[in-house]
């Protein structure tokens, strides 16, 4: 029953204070996708009865299969409140009716660029724990995630149900452990949160922003609606009540007494308020249901003003209990609320958003017409992601209108990851074919769209790879380029099986790069075709995509492997000399490490090459003790303009050296992938140009002298300076029982891993932490398994980068064996050069 | 005016002779700086003049019918610097000892013709030469637009291959590729890195088999290439050219 139209919403998307745009973020197995369906039967898409086995928001096969969700999927919901409900919104001029954009995004870790892209074009997010396992390192995460984009977090603590039937928790136990679920939620928010910007991020269960119950059964509540009850009948202030129902507050039944302690000075104890007015009603259902006793069970439901219809009354046990608890709490009803009521519209969260998400002036037309959400400002959009349509190999652009409108057949400036302002350098000006609005598995023609709504655009995929931003300013700068928490770090080599296949096979990799915000695919040096993704289930998936959708021709792969990176570990032992190919010109240089410290800033902005020199210059000499004149002479960073490896002028007096500045970045830039040891990508190298000697004659110095020479000194700098590799590690997170922990152990000793945590987090459940190399990781949730007789569940998340020490050169070194290797499998001569074969004498 | 023309053996020297017979001179003599004899300096990487391909720029001579001078490279580049002043020891002298014998050979020259485009270093130095015996330098190339120059060349029918890379993009595999084959590559070479097309900076050297003031065509018999200097992605290597025939157009 579908108790909306398109023409319906397109109204609401004018009304937009009453517009909430968000997403759904958990850990894996938490029941957000469950979740979703239970509120997408209340909007009316499917009918209430499939709630909870539907998963309408997984739409492909092998998402409904292995019971994951892999992409993340939008629709647009409408849900009206009631004028008792309406009290409590802060901006009212809109009536009743509410849209809200809901994006279910993935769970698993391997898949969390999908959920970076999810909250890129929302503004608030339901965060789903489940009761049992409590805050666990993917929802640590994606609230981190959420919180790095100016997200508002609402939380929803769900698989109550199970607490309840399967652990048979006493109620002080269950309150006890939603305190904890509540309390690790705000460890992680007040960690991570944005004060200045956002006030205070908390979530609290008093406040209304915490909600309670199962997913798969449909019902939920807030301390709101048992306050909305209570109040009338206490005769207090709802917003009293609600303080009252939680913590430290306990009633007595018999004095009708409320206080903040658990027993009187008689000695009588008391009830705590949250138990006795919120959980022991559904105690109360739930043992009666479940117990056989029919007639109790109906009488309740008669007592709190459930109607049940006489087919309802006939059902017995868990369907009855069902229905009384869907009739009693519903949970669309309870979450529709509180996200009505706590997270922000577009309007209130682009005022404070726009200075994160705009890189230009913030007070230009663009910016402000961000800040405001105006309809009527020039257009700024952002596309975070690509989605297949049904016509093999074209993509709908999905994203998100933060300023102006968009429509089917606009003129407008799509503007790459590496558009220049003021230039033509990934810049097209195309029209808009159609505008759709996304809803699950269908789309529906929209004519325009305005500001604060999400898209999905046709026409532009051909001039977008993954992502960009679409203006129709000409002084209009890119929206923020997003931030994956997840790195490609593992790979692997794909080929056709038949050689005639090979064209399909290109096509198809480009269609699976544009599929999916986090993987790469590339040519080595070699020409094998490799994909890069975050984990081995998601290059599973991926090469399951290439095969039957992208490419549709039979492919062969080759084992997984992992990308490393090349550093050094000390200044370069002499001054390098390299000479261009007209022997004319000199570039003299040192490599230096650059620490751990700054290496992890820039990959993460708080250094960016963006940045005004000096204020970016003063920081460094602040925070990781640069000389201020030297940080001020950085040429560039490196690989791609903003890597962590920097180029740095130390020379002094020297003659038209700005000249070949450029020639010089150019140079590093087209080197910066390919290290000396291995061909793997640098990472954390400065490197300091010491001197320069060149042709008078500029026509003598140019980029075909200058690059070939900067490479060659790039190259002998590094061998010089204690070159060796970084392997990545993974954070795995290990859920068990006691019995499977001694394992664990074993799995991980023989895997290089080494375990740093061990917590017990609920009765006999434990949770381990350890760190594992990405190389050692092939296989091992299935070698975990099976030393665990099935019980132990691993997540593994990238984690950090681990230098192997030793020299890269030294052909005693282990970590030159690995280069060895690495070099043997992409065809190249095995031996890793010394420096002298770079460096020329003078 | 009568005209001595500076030979390098390349593209450009040729097509600025062609220019000059084009303006109404006429070219009366070649002259030609090479390296010493020994083999193993045959790349000098001298700052003034082309050395690679040397052994075959008399037969240049020979297929046009003129006189030929030459004179041995003694000196080296002494003053760097942009600008030139009379310095012993200098190549330039070597150019001017040159000169100076044509001169006396031919007292009714007027011009020399060089085949600079962009090099104010190689220009200054002739420049500086002219002033001294008292003749003009032709230089009919001088600031032309290097892809659309190549571009004319080609179209001209100056048959010119290339002898020698050095450069970011080229390789062993172009040495003796012909410039209409190598045009779709300098021209993207420029456009993606700054390259200069005509190979202004050092990036390529080439030698002339033909063109339409010729009156019979070079023929390479025998040539080997050498490296100069091994790298991954700029090797610098050239064709030594050991025999080469005439044959009649």
């Amino acid at each position: 029953m579908v108790n909306f139209t398109v023409d319906q919403i397109r109204d609401l998307m004018d009304k937009v204070s009453n517009i909430r745009n968000m997403s759904v973020i958990a850990h894996v197995d938490h029941g957000k996708s469950t979740l979703t369906d239970s509120l997408v039967a209340k909007a009316g898409i499917i009918s209430s009865a499939k709630a909870g086995e539907a998963r309408f928001t997984d739409t492909r096969a092998d998402e409904q299969e292995r019971g994951i969700t892999i992409k993340s999927t939008a629709i647009s919901m409408y849900f009206e409140l009631n004028d008792d409900q309406m009290e409590d919104i802060p901006v009212k001029d809109n009536g009743n009716g509410f849209l809200i954009n809901l994006i279910d995004s993935p769970g698993h870790v391997d898949f969390s660029s999908e959920v970076t892209a999810a909250l890129r074009v929302t503004d608030g997010a339901l965060v789903v724990v489940d009761t049992i396992s409590g805050v666990s390192v993917q929802t640590e995460t994606v609230l981190r995630q959420a919180l790095s984009e100016l997200i508002k977090p609402v939380v929803m603590i769900n698989k109550v149900d199970r607490a309840l039937l399967e652990t048979k928790l006493t109620q002080e136990v269950l309150y006890q452990n939603f305190a904890r679920v509540v309390e690790n939620v705000n460890v992680s928010i007040s960690t991570h949160q944005d004060e200045k910007t956002m006030g205070n991020l908390m979530v609290s269960p008093e406040l209304g922003t915490v909600a309670f119950g199962s997913a798969l059964h449909g019902w939920a509540f807030t301390l709101r609606q048992f306050a909305v009850r209570y109040s009338k009948k206490f005769g207090i202030d709802r917003n009293k009540m609600m303080k009252k129902l939680w913590g430290e507050n306990y009633f007595n039944a018999k004095t009708k007494k409320w206080s903040t302690k658990s027993a009187d000075d008689s000695g009588d104890k008391k009830d705590r308020a949250f138990n006795m007015f919120a959980l022991d009603p559904i105690y109360k259902i739930f043992d009666s249901t479940m117990n056989g006793r029919k007639d109790e069970a109906l009488a309740l439901a008669t007592k709190l003003d459930i109607a049940l219809t006489s087919e309802e009354r006939d059902t017995a046990d868990k369907a009855l209990l069902k229905v009384i608890m869907r009739k009693f709490l519903p949970a669309a009803e309870a979450l529709m609320e509180m996200i009505c009521i706590h997270l922000p519209s577009p309007k209130k969260a682009q005022a404070y958003r726009c200075d994160l998400l705009y890189e230009g002036p913030k007070d230009d037309e663009n910016a402000t017409g961000i800040r405001n959400c105006d309809p009527k400002a020039p257009l700024m959009l952002y596309v975070s992601k690509m989605v297949p349509t049904s016509d093999k190999g074209r993509f709908y652009a999905f994203g998100r209108v933060f300023s102006g409108t968009v429509a089917s057949g606009l003129k407008v400036r799509i503007q790459g990851p590496d558009y220049v302002p003021g230039t033509k350098k990934d810049l097209h000006v195309k029209n808009i074919q159609r505008t759709v609005l996304m809803m699950g598995r269908s789309t529906d023609p929209i004519d325009d769209c305005p500001a604060g709504n999400i898209v999905g655009l046709v026409g532009v995929d051909q001039y977008l790879l993954k992502s960009g931003t679409l203006t129709t300013s000409e002084t209009a700068h890119n929206m923020k380029v997003m931030k994956f928490s997840v790195s490609p770090v593992m790979q692997v080599a794909v080929d056709v099986k038949n050689h005639q296949d090979l064209p399909k096979l290109i096509e198809g990799l480009k269609r699976l790069s544009k599929s999916d915000p986090c993987i790469q695919t590339f040519t080595s040096p070699s020409g094998e075709h490799i994909v890069a993704g975050a984990g081995e289930l998601h290059l599973e998936i991926c090469l399951f995509d290439l095969e039957n959708d992208h490419a549709q021709v039979p492919i062969k792969t080759g084992e997984p492997v992992v990308g490393y990176c090349e550093t050094v570990q000390a200044t370069s032992s002499l001054t390098c000399l390299s000479k261009s190919p007209n022997k004319h010109n000199r570039i003299f240089m040192q490599a230096a490490p650059i620490g751990d410290d700054l290496t992890k800033a820039i990959e993460e902005k708080e250094i960016n090459p963006r940045d005004d020199f000096k204020e970016r210059a003063r920081r460094m000499a602040d925070d990781f003790e640069w000389d201020v004149n030297e940080a001020r002479k950085i040429w560039c960073f490196a690989p791609d303009g903003e890597g962590p490896n920097l180029l740095v002028d130390n020379t002094k007096g020297v003659q038209y050296l700005n000249e070949i500045k450029d020639s010089c970045c150019n140079g590093l830039q087209a080197v910066a992938h390919d290290g000396p040891c291995a061909n793997e990508q640098m990472r954390g190298c400065r490197f300091n140009i010491m001197d320069v000697v060149l042709h008078a004659d500029s026509i003598h110095r140019g980029a075909g002298q200058v690059m070939p020479a900067m490479r060659a000194v790039v190259y002998a700098s590094m061998l010089s300076a204690k070159p060796t590799l970084q392997e990545p590690v993974y954070l795995v997170d290990v859920q068990c029982p006691e019995s499977a922990i001694g394992g664990i152990y074993s799995v991980f000793n023989r895997r290089r891993g080494q375990v740093f945590e061990e917590n017990m987090h609920s009765s006999s459940m434990y949770n381990v932490k350890a760190y594992l190399p990405v190389a050692e990781s092939f296989g091992f949730t299935t070698d975990l398994r099976s030393a665990t007789a099935g019980q132990a569940f691993p997540q593994m998340v990238f984690d950090h980068w681990s230098t192997m020490g030793g020299d890269a050169t030294d052909p005693a070194d282990k970590v030159n064996a690995v280069c060895r290797a690495i070099r043997k499998r992409k065809g190249e001569d095995e031996n890793v050069p010394t420096y002298d074969k770079y460096h020329e004498r003078l | 005016m009568k005209v001595v023309a500076l030979v390098s053996g390349g593209k450009d020297s040729t097509y600025n002779m062609m220019k000059c017979v084009e303006n109404g001179h006429e070219v009366v003599a070649l002259a030609h700086a090479h390296p010493p004899e020994d083999a193993e300096k045959e790349e000098l990487d001298s700052f003034l003049f082309q050395t690679v391909g040397s052994s075959a720029v008399r037969t240049i001579s020979e297929c046009m019918e003129l006189p030929f001078y030459h004179k041995e490279i003694s000196g080296t580049a002494v003053t760097q610097g942009l600008d030139y002043e009379l310095t012993k020891g200098d190549e330039t002298e070597d150019l001017f000892l040159l000169l100076s014998e044509v001169k006396e050979k031919h007292p009714d020259i007027g011009a020399v013709s060089v085949g600079a485009i962009f090099s104010s270093y190689q220009a200054n130095r002739v420049q500086h030469v002219c002033d001294r015996l008292g003749i003009q330098m032709l230089a009919y190339l001088w600031h032309r637009e290097q892809v659309e120059l190549l571009q004319e060349m080609v179209d001209s029918g100056v048959e010119a291959i290339l002898i020698k890379v050095a450069s970011y993009g080229l390789g062993r595999e172009d040495l003796g590729k012909t410039l209409r084959q190598m045009t779709p590559k300098l021209l993207t070479l420029s456009e993606k890195y700054g390259v200069h097309a005509c190979g202004e900076g050092g990036e390529f050297e080439s030698f002339t088999l033909d063109c339409p003031l010729f009156k019979k065509r070079i023929v390479i018999d025998e040539s080997e290439v050498i490296v100069h200097s091994a790298d991954d992605v700029a090797p610098v290597v050239y064709l030594r050219i050991n025999k080469v025939h005439t044959e009649p157009k």
